[in-house]
């Protein structure tokens, strides 16, 4: 038995060292022929390292990420210009009936609901948007603003504050917007309970259910995008105020200069250019409200038995790929180029103005 | 200060994390335990669904352990189970990353007391040999900051209280006033009434932001709480703002996991945040390298026109996609059923994204150039280069990418929308959790919308998030902070 193992033992070990000479073997040829290989590029002077050109290397690391690109972005870009040219595209067979210039766009300007209001509504996609930017950017930007300087002015706490605000930035947009149409009901609704105690009588307050008047849906929706947006503004004016000079408020303290004259002449003045930035880009994000919308008021974006819409433009957008008008995928592309075309707008001027006012 | 008392107290706190840990591997397997036990409404053998309508009546009784339960105190002991996890999961936590960070300076009375406190907090959840290790962590950090031992700090107890006392004494005895002169009577009154002003407007600054908070947090709470409400609670008329801990309905969790398919949802959902994950990270390291390091001919230019592409809104991209992945494309979805690859319209078009490109390669520029150099001339090669330093370095970095890009999977609506919306009856098991949130239908047969249900599913949403936020607050608010003052 034990000359058995023994034997076992040994034939293993035999094995073992069969292999651990064969992978040797290998590295040794593999190494013999890297040898060769620089001998031979020595010898006619050729040096691949220094040859081989930067772009065939950048190739190599671009080439998954501009592969994904290239199918995904920037094909998009060049078909919907196509898109918008064709007549009657259909998905589903690939065929078109011809080519028009400015068929879809006109098409998407003269619609019922886009600009005008259809006759049966009292509202269209673009009011509504226009009215969710210019009431919920300038509202958020001066909560977010008053609460920076507050948050900024305090030490005790200032962590737990800035944890707190900060958490609507990591929600998911469709659940608490399922949450805030619940805060919202009529009959047992939270809010109509806080109203209802400053007596205020709310039987029948409606604000997302039917019946509910086109403002105070508005409301609950301009009410909810701000909740959602101050996060991030918060957020970047603290830290664009966290990075003023201490000697300014010093200099102030000195003076004994009141705080709200600190505020309007030291604090405003330099992050202005970090306010400008914020106002456009949340400029640009009203434009592309979309989420909310749904969240609140489900697909059709308004609430259940009344007269009018709250659709935004991207809504309007979608309502071509899935939605009333599906398949219409022309008309889509066209007033996506007309949604590209006012955020290029508002970029240029964010680019042309940030340039000029520069404060320090 | 005597080093050794120090290292003992860290090598005990170490001990104790491994009771902590198991206590809370004992409360999550009790919570799945009984989770588990907890009875649903039975099948309808017609239509095959739940009758949820009298989810709420249902009295069934739990045998465990040999004593029998109703559903109140099943409710209430998994609502202690769920109370002990949310205090002590945390506190583990922040206690791990306090003792890997705190240096012998730190260590202060005030810590001494939190320690004292966590002992308690143990002995409340059951970890009893958690709590012992923690007292006796106590006596030896008394030991090091005081130099007491546990005897004598006992019979300083009480006189400290006593010199306590004595100290407030001095300081209320009052000055005589007719002592002073004029000029330092109206200093005094004017920096009184400064402090008053001060106080009011520290009082208003804080109320202000107590208000804000309130606004903020209470969609949260009250999430939650409805998110425990039998359906009759959830649409009383006069809503309750409290309940007591017998009254958590916790199977309402269980009916939207299992009878509303909430859980493949949420395994659709973390297969596609994981794979777009990983794509996205990788593509992005090598490409923000390349822009970055690599020189070669139009670097600047393709950079551009990438950032350019980065101000186009999202609709213009959808449309066309959803021509490319659909029949006359890569035809992975508007197939006959069976044949549709939901998965992969889902991941492929998200392996990669400019905006994190940018932010890898500011990230990666400010990784100076002379390294490189350094290791070029050593024959490092690029990619040994790029995985040995430059990760490494922009690990921070990495590590934001990957939580943003989970929450981005995560938050995902449109374009899982209109993927899964063509018509297929297959296309319901691919939904992720954003558009089962919205398109489920939460409505019964009665007509009654079950909006407690619905709102435990929200929170089924929001609740990993918010873990996952706490969990890495640091680099989230950072990485969102400076991506955002950068670009």
């Amino acid at each position: 038995m034990r000359n058995l193992i023994k034997n076992v033992k040994g034939f293993l070990i035999k094995i073992g060292n069969i292999i651990k000479t064969f992978f040797w073997n290998v590295r040794r040829i593999i190494n013999n022929f890297k040898r060769k290989i620089s001998n031979f590029l020595d010898k006619h002077k050729i040096n691949p390292a220094g040859k081989f050109p930067g772009w065939a290397k950048a190739l190599l690391y671009l080439s998954p990420a501009l592969i994904v690109l290239a199918v995904f972005t920037f094909w998009p870009i060049i078909n919907s210009f196509a898109l918008v040219v064709y007549e009657n595209y259909n998905m589903t067979n690939n065929t078109i009936t011809g080519y028009t210039i400015f068929g879809n766009f006109l098409r998407v300007l003269t619609d019922e609901s886009f600009i005008v209001p259809a006759s049966h509504t009292a509202s269209s996609a673009v009011i509504n948007t226009l009215i969710i930017v210019f009431i919920s950017v300038p509202i958020s930007i001066f909560i977010a603003l008053g609460v920076s300087v507050a948050l900024n002015s305090i030490k005790p706490l200032k962590g737990f504050f800035q944890t707190i605000y900060f958490l609507p930035y990591v929600t998911n947009t469709i659940a608490i917007g399922l949450v805030f149409a619940y805060m919202f009901r009529t009959d047992g609704g939270l809010v109509n309970q806080f109203i209802g105690l400053f007596g205020v009588d709310t039987a029948g307050l409606s604000w997302v259910e039917s019946n509910a008047v086109y403002w105070r849906s508005m409301f609950v929706l301009i009410f909810y995008s701000i909740w959602s947006a101050l996060a991030f503004k918060i957020m970047v004016f603290l830290t664009s105020i966290q990075g003023i000079d201490k000697q300014y408020y010093q200099a102030a303290a000195i003076d004994a200069t009141p705080k709200g004259r600190i505020f309007s002449k030291i604090t405003v003045p330099l992050i202005s250019p970090m306010i400008f930035y914020i106002t456009v880009t949340s400029v640009i994000g009203a434009f592309k409200i979309y989420n909310a919308i749904v969240a609140l008021f489900g697909v059709q974006g308004a609430p259940p038995g009344v007269n009018y819409n709250l659709q935004s433009i991207v809504m309007y957008i979608y309502q071509f790929i899935d939605g009333s008008k599906e398949g219409q995928l022309s008309v889509a592309a066209a007033g996506s180029l007309i949604l590209f075309a006012i955020i290029l707008v508002l970029t240029i001027v964010q680019m042309q103005v940030s340039k000029k006012r520069v404060h320090y | 200060m005597d080093k050794q008392l120090f290292i003992k107290s860290k090598k005990i706190e170490s001990i104790t994390f491994i009771f902590d840990i198991l206590a809370i591997i004992a409360y999550i397997a009790l919570f799945l335990m009984l989770f588990n036990l907890l009875q649903l409404p039975d099948l309808d053998p017609i239509s095959g669904s739940m009758d949820l309508d009298n989810l709420e009546f249902l009295t069934p009784t739990y045998e465990l352990l040999g004593s029998n339960l109703d559903k109140w105190q099943m409710n209430s002991i998994i609502s202690i189970l769920v109370i002990f996890l949310v205090v002590t999961f945390p506190m583990l936590f922040i206690n791990i990353k306090k003792n890997k960070t705190r240096t012998i300076y730190e260590v202060d009375s005030y810590a001494v007391g939190s320690k004292f406190v966590q002992a308690l907090i143990n002995l409340l959840t059951f970890n009893f040999v958690g709590a012992g290790l923690r007292i006796y962590n106590t006596f030896i950090l008394i030991k090091f900051v005081k130099g007491y031992s546990p005897k004598e700090f006992f019979q300083s107890i009480i006189p400290a209280i006593k010199k306590w006392f004595a100290d407030r004494k001095v300081k209320k005895e009052k000055i005589n006033e007719d002592t002073i002169d004029e000029y330092s009577a109206s200093l005094k009154r004017s920096i009184r009434r400064q402090n008053t002003i001060g106080a009011l407007r520290m009082l208003g600054t804080y109320l202000f932001l107590v208000l804000m908070a309130l606004i903020i947090i209470i969609p949260f709470y009250w999430m939650v709480l409805t998110s425990l409400k039998t359906f009759t609670e959830s649409v009383a008329i006069n809503p309750k703002f409290f309940l007591s801990i017998s009254r958590w309905n916790w199977v309402n969790y269980k009916v939207v996991l299992t009878e509303l398919n909430f859980g493949l949802y949420i395994k659709n959902t973390v297969t596609v945040a994981i794979f777009s994950t990983l794509g996205t990270i990788l593509t992005t390291i090598f490409a923000a390298y390349a822009f970055a390091r690599i020189e070669f001919k139009g670097r600047e230019l393709l950079f551009s026109i990438l950032i350019m592409t980065m101000m186009i809104p999202g609709e213009l991209y959808i449309i066309t996609n959803f021509i490319t992945v659909s029949k006359n494309g890569l035809g992975w979805i508007g197939m006959p059923t069976g044949e549709n690859k939901y998965f992969l319209a889902m991941i492929i078009p998200f392996v990669t994204s400019i905006s994190y490109i940018f932010f890898l390669r500011q990230n990666f520029k400010q990784i100076p150039e002379s390294l490189y150099k350094a290791a070029r001339v050593d024959g490092c090669s690029d990619f040994k280069y790029l995985m040995r330093v430059m990760v490494p370095i922009a690990s921070p970095t990495i590590f934001t990418i990957t939580i943003l890009n989970v929450f981005s999977s995560w938050n995902a609506y449109i374009w899982p929308r209109i993927i899964t919306g063509v018509g297929d009856p297959d296309a319901k098991n691919y939904w992720l959790i954003s558009n089962a949130l919205r398109d489920s239908t939460f409505v019964q047969d009665s007509g009654r919308v079950m909006y407690n249900l619905q709102i435990a599913a929200s929170a089924l949403v929001t609740v990993p998030l918010l873990i996952v936020f706490f969990m890495f607050r640091k680099y989230i608010m950072n990485g969102i902070g400076r991506s955002g003052t950068k670009g």
